[in-house]
């Protein structure tokens, strides 16, 4: 449709807004309420503009203008709210002229009216839309003499978010925000007219996603709580990177100041993340500063931990290896390290001639999809889902792409001015297609409350669900297989009809639903990896139904490690097997001591390197500790599980002398006077680039995902976890377990990792809920708070997973669940 | 022409008929208003009701009662004047889906009463009006939104709901037909904007009583997405009469804009307010005068229809006019439910606008930021500033400037409801506006007003 907005002539598809092409015109006006992805409102009534168009006659012709001839420009009486117009053929948009501007003063004006004056003390100063537009917009001198409203000025949300009811403009981006994206609709207007302010029912926000209001609400009134404060906008140095708390590969905005990491925003990238990130990855940064960071390393020196320089160090450690064979020597790095640090890694095992190198957790089946691997914008498309596991937990993003696609809108196209401000086919209280999803789990998991079919099937079961589901899909066309009677069904027995945990009829729609379906996604994680019978049963079923597949690594670069085949020469030496193997240990970011048998085992080497960003119990046992970066610290590259590969930048972080692995890796190669590739973020490049045909350092910001070309190398597994044994589940955890606590307001939430378990089981172990407890699971001592879930099956606990900890079946050993006595400041 | 029963017919006067002194008008909407027990089904049944209910399903096709209505010129009675027969004819097609008949019983304008008296008195005219009305639309549910504070008319109406369900009138079959109807009715909470028809559907989904997006419009996308159609009261009421006699004696009263019968109220100091049912057409001076005994008191002002009309000076050229939608309009204001307030000459104007601006300031949503900074927070502060004795003539330009900025910006009408009378006062009242910011106190003092 031709469209001309003031001296601009251009074309746009039907259902365009008027704002959006204003904006691609290349002109602009205020707006507060519009936000990126969620539905246009016009309440705020900030982007009015005078906007006419041509009408057409009963015979259908255009009324013609008497004197040029040309279509007549029938203007609306009133300004119109262009985020809520759609442009019509022939649509005259007039934003400069003085009735317009008038009108924008005037709005701006009324938006000010009682809106206090706290900008010198308000932490959106400098970054506040209500600023910009006043400056722009407005006269600059207030007309409003009387006392403005009064309310609450830091009502704490929750313990991430503080609410500042008088500074709210009643944009509504919040109430929007809750209710379209994660489905949560928690927050709302009370009272109405003047009195209007924002609050929740219940205390608190349970929901994985409350920090994207902080990044949308246009003024000072919804603020991150752990940058409270912390400074002004103007004063951070912002870094754009890559987030690593999860596999998903989400864009993250690091706000730094004075070597310290404030705040971290979201970033956006409309392939993967839009513009969300879940509060895992927003909130749980305060560990980078954490008093107790390693910034130097340590050498143990007659039984004491001694602070030393690098080449002490290395020094220390080439002599000490000059006494075995390389093949002694286990290195392991964690999986979130970047493929730099892989390549270091690799490049030093290698030179050591050793074949003891993984990176961990591993889990025992591959995390690249054989076949068919589905991108998020495939899961935001689907139009059946299958999900086994948690997947609001595990890849948070995850479960907001899905509601993508329940909600039925594709992701917008972009324009000229980016993602559209106002894509009308959005509307409020959206109408989720529940239909389309199932999740299956072996507990009750946050997502089911959205899906069409949720199944609880026995924990362990993965492979026997998917085993039953593939014979029932193998069995026929899917219309026949719902109408015939059960006995005739695909021949399950009645131990496959019960992995099912649904009513075979119910199983039978879902195989039905997703072979219908035209782009069906099966997404699964941790459960179904743990175990190789249960991963190659789901990439059958996958098969059998057609459905593409999105595996859910457990951790950032899970799957570029794998890609780059940082592993072990055979079995037994994969992690954690090759603690017992080696005699000498260099672990980067593990901590396996956690488990006091493992510890004994540690003692026994000759020796044990740490390279960790604290003195865990692995480093305060280790002869040699090494000063890790943490991930916002580092420059690299990461493989989302897509197969994205996504540039890590470093933000300007005080941490003493920390080093990635290709630091180590340097200066190792220096005292062994090797040149190893990896020494440096460059040398390790050059690998990249000739091994995957791309230049790391040239990246673009929303990545570049990249299809495995041939053969990969054969990955070793390790050794398949025996999952049908236990009576504590691992779950994924979308905040990281291992920095819990010292990102203090993430633990504020819960208190500590989450005991899940039953009422009648609590009381048979003498606790109670809310207790702070420690029990050891797998051999591993855990410290968590006890939550009371009547919902679990008989005698089944769950606790979120550590890296030494992996989601999956465990043992824990009830004998030494005991009550701790600990200062726990837990929110309402 | 059907029988026009009691009165003495004229059949070569084919003139319009607009005066209830025309000896052809018969009062029929208000005929049992106050009657005792007038709100029963056997009272109801005994005076010839749901007649043109019966008529309507068993004779007539939907198209067949929607043409009628659409012959008759109605237009909506809540205060838009929406001609109703076309209102109708926005209904999709029948689709399997749900369609609703919704009636907004809200009447929440000040000045408006009319709605009141028949959901007191006469109930049973609206339920049969919605037999017809969801007839004409294929819907088989109906549901009235009333307000709140209408306690003795929800009592009323639910229990002439009860009485009709119980006499096979509501329900399967409805009186002899294959039709099925039934009707709800659901409360409002003191909320004038929930009589806004989009924000009336927000409300009885049990969401905020803020208004929607228009389009897409009730008859694509209504109450939880379905075709809907919203009508006023007495919309409904005056349908049993169009069928009953037809839509010829419907259009034979009233001008060529405004046809047929309508509740008009008039409250104020006059001898008798009320309400009271004329022929479209007649003229304020036959309201206020003729019907109502004229004022008490010396007047300067009236509202014609509702206070979200500007108000209009006293004077012959416009006591003249005829209360239609067209006259109104020409005169600068507007009809709306043709709820008149007569302004006494020694009500300050400042004071009396001041409490229609705070009626206003109290019932905005808070949705839109000209409505809930300007209208409900700004403008009532200024008009405190003025009655303080502490307002200057630069607080007019402001008052002035700012009422200017809320109109046609906002949301929903609401703020011009409340912008369009205020600046009505400053056009026709300026000098009470001068008099009070030069003296510091208003030109008329009198102080034993009801509402200072």
């Amino acid at each position: 449709m031709k469209v001309q907005v003031n001296d601009v002539h251009m074309e746009f598809p039907q259902g365009t807004s008027v704002i959006d092409a204003i904006f691609a015109a290349g002109y602009d006006v205020p707006y507060f309420c519009s936000q990126e992805y969620m539905s246009p409102v016009g309440a705020c009534r900030m982007c009015l503009a005078r906007i006419g168009a041509p009408r057409k006659d009963k015979q259908g012709d255009w009324i013609l203008d008497e004197g040029t001839g040309e279509p007549k420009i029938f203007y609306f009486p009133n300004m119109m709210a262009t985020c809520t117009t759609q442009v019509m053929e022939g649509m005259v948009v007039d934003t400069l002229s003085e009735d317009v501007k008038r009108v924008q003063n005037g709005m701006v004006e009324f938006t000010l009216i009682n809106h206090p004056l706290d900008c010198p003390v308000c932490d959106k100063g400098g970054a506040c839309e209500l600023q910009d537009r006043s400056y722009e917009y407005g006269t600059g001198v207030s007309r409003f003499e009387f006392d403005k409203r009064h309310q609450e000025k830091h009502h704490p949300l929750s313990e991430l978010i503080t609410l500042d009811r008088e500074r709210c403009i009643h944009c509504k981006r919040c109430v929007r925000y809750f209710e379209e994206v994660p489905g949560d609709g928690v927050l709302d207007f009370i009272e109405r007219g003047g009195h209007t302010y924002i609050g929740t029912l219940d205390p608190g926000l349970p929901s994985n996603f409350t920090g994207n209001i902080t990044d949308i609400c246009p003024v000072g009134a919804l603020l991150d709580t752990t940058s409270r404060f912390r400074g002004r906008n103007w004063e951070y140095q912002h870094t754009r990177t890559t987030g690593m708390d999860d596999a998903s590969g989400s864009a993250i905005l690091v706000d730094g100041r004075t070597g310290r990491i404030e705040r971290v925003k979201a970033a956006l990238n409309p392939d993967v993340n839009k513009t969300w990130i879940d509060d895992g990855t927003r909130f749980g940064h305060e560990y980078v500063d954490a008093p107790d960071r390693l910034e130097t390393p340590l050498l143990r020196v007659g039984g004491e931990l001694k602070a030393v320089s690098w080449e002490e160090a290395a020094a220390f450690i080439k002599d000490r290896l000059a006494g075995l064979s390389g093949k002694d020597l286990g290195i392991a790095i964690r999986a979130d390290a970047t493929l730099e640090e892989g390549v270091a890694a690799k490049a030093l095992a290698e030179a050591l001639g050793t074949g003891q190198l993984d990176h961990a957790p591993r889990p025992a089946a591959s995390v690249i999809p054989a076949q068919d691997p589905a991108t998020f914008t495939d899961l935001a498309t689907a139009d059946g889902i299958l999900v086994v596991g948690d997947v609001t937990e595990d890849v948070p993003i995850a479960d907001l792409r899905i509601k993508d696609a329940m909600r039925g809108v594709t992701p917008p196209e972009l324009m000229a001015h980016g993602v559209p401000i106002a894509d009308l086919r959005l509307k409020e209280h959206p109408v989720l297609r529940r239909g389309i999803l199932t999740v299956a789990a072996p507990y009750r998991v946050d997502l089911m409350k959205h899906a069409g079919q949720a199944v609880t099937y026995p924990v362990g079961g993965e492979a026997a669900l998917f085993g039953a589901l593939t014979k029932i899909a193998e069995a026929g066309d899917g219309q026949a297989t719902e109408e015939r009677a059960a006995e005739e069904q695909a021949g399950l027995d009645d131990g496959e009809r019960a992995a099912l945990g649904m009513p075979y009829r119910d199983a039978a729609a879902l195989v039905t639903r997703l072979k219908g379906a035209e782009r069906a996604v099966v997404v699964y994680g941790g459960f179904v990896l743990a175990t190789k019978a249960a991963a190659d049963a789901a990439a059958a079923f996958a098969k059998a139904v057609q459905a593409k597949v999105m595996i859910l690594g457990p951790m950032a670069n899970s799957y570029g490690l794998e890609l780059l085949n940082v592993g072990p020469s055979h079995e037994r030496y994969a992690y954690p097997g090759m603690l017992g193997e080696a005699r000498a240990l260099i672990l980067s970011n593990l901590d396996p001591a956690q488990d006091p048998d493992v510890r004994q085992v540690l003692e026994q080497k000759d020796l044990l390197v740490v390279h960790d960003s604290f003195l865990t119990e692995t480093a305060a046992m280790a002869d040699v500790v090494l000063p890790a970066r943490s991930v916002f610290e580092k420059d690299g590259t990461t493989v989302n599980l897509e197969g994205r590969f996504l540039g890590v930048h470093a933000a300007p972080v005080e941490s003493g002398e920390s080093e990635d692995f290709t630091g180590l890796v340097g200066a190792l190669g220096e005292a062994l006077g090797q040149r190893l590739e990896g020494r440096s973020v460059r040398s390790a490049r050059r690998v990249l680039r000739k091994r995957f045909e791309l230049d790391p350092a040239e990246l673009p910001p929303a990545g570049r995902l990249v299809r495995p070309k041939g053969r990969r190398t054969a990955r070793v597994a390790i050794r398949s976890q025996e999952a049908s044994e236990g009576n504590l589940l691992v779950t994924p955890s979308m905040v990281r377990v291992e920095y819990l606590s010292r990102n203090p307001h993430l633990e504020a939430l819960t208190g500590g990792p989450r005991l899940r378990m039953r009422s009648d089981d609590a009381a048979m172990q003498g606790v109670a809920e809310g207790d702070a407890v420690k029990l050891r699971v797998g051999g591993v001592l855990r410290r968590a708070v006890v939550r009371i879930d009547d919902g679990l099956p008989p005698g089944l606990m769950l606790l979120p997973c550590l890296p030494d900890q992996p989601v999956g079946l465990a043992r824990a050993d009830l004998t030494t669940l005991a009550r701790e006595e600990r200062e726990l400041e837990v929110a309402g | 022409m059907s029988d026009v029963t009691g009165s003495s017919q004229d059949l070569a006067d084919t003139r319009p008929i607009t005066s209830r002194h025309d000896p052809r008008y018969e009062v029929v909407m208000y005929r049992h208003v106050g009657v005792e027990g007038a709100h029963t089904l056997d009272y109801y049944r005994s005076h010839g009701g749901y007649e043109a209910a019966r008529k309507a399903l068993t004779e007539m096709s939907p198209s067949q009662v929607i043409d009628e209505v659409k012959a008759s010129k109605l237009r909506g009675r809540g205060g838009a004047g929406f001609p109703t027969g076309v209102k109708w004819s926005f209904m999709p097609p029948v689709d399997g889906r749900q369609r609703l008949l919704v009636v907004n019983a809200d009447e929440s304008e000040p000045g408006s009463f009319k709605d009141r008296y028949i959901m007191e008195d006469d109930p049973h005219q609206l339920i049969e009006g919605m037999i017809i009305g969801c007839h004409a639309i294929q819907a088989t549910k109906g549901m009235v939104y009333i307000r709140g504070e209408y306690v003795k008319g929800y009592e009323r109406l639910l229990g002439a709901v009860r009485e009709a369900r119980q006499a096979g009138i509501l329900g399967k079959d409805v009186l002899g037909s294959d039709i099925e109807v039934d009707i709800t009715v659901h409360r409002g909470a003191g909320a004038y904007i929930c009589g806004e028809e989009t924000a009336l559907m927000n409300s009885l989904e049990g969401l905020r009583g803020n208004p929607r997006l228009k389009p897409p419009f009730p008859a694509q996308a209504g109450v939880y997405g379905l075709p809907t159609t919203i009508n006023n009261v007495t919309t409904m009421t005056s349908v049993v009469h169009i069928i009953t006699r037809g839509a010829d004696w419907f259009a034979s009263m009233g001008t060529e804009d405004s046809k047929g019968t309508k509740l008009y109220q008039i409250s104020g100091p006059v001898e008798r307010p009320g309400v009271y049912e004329l022929p479209m057409g007649a003229t304020f001076r036959e309201l206020i005068y003729d019907l109502a005994g004229g004022p008490r008191e010396p007047a300067k002002g009236f509202f014609p229809g509702g206070s979200s009309t500007p108000p209009l000076p006293w004077k012959d050229e416009y006591l003249d006019l005829t209360m239609t939608y067209d006259a109104m309009a020409k005169a600068g204001s507007m009809l709306g439910t043709g709820g008149v307030i007569v302004i006494p000459k020694e009500k300050d104007i400042v004071s009396a606008m001041y409490n229609v601006v705070r009626f206003y300031a109290h019932e905005s949503c808070g949705k839109c930021t000209p409505c809930r900074e300007g209208i409900a927070t700004w403008l009532p502060k200024m008009y405190q500033k003025l009655l303080a004795g502490l307002g200057t003539r630069e607080d007019l330009t402001l008052m002035e400037d700012m009422v200017r900025n809320t109109r046609g910006t906002a949301f929903c009408p609401l703020a011009d409801a409340c912008a369009m009378p205020v600046q009505a006062s400053f056009k026709w009242f300026r000098d009470e506006y001068e008099y009070i910011v030069d003296n510091g106190r208003p030109m008329y003092t009198k102080s034993d007003w009801w509402q200072a």
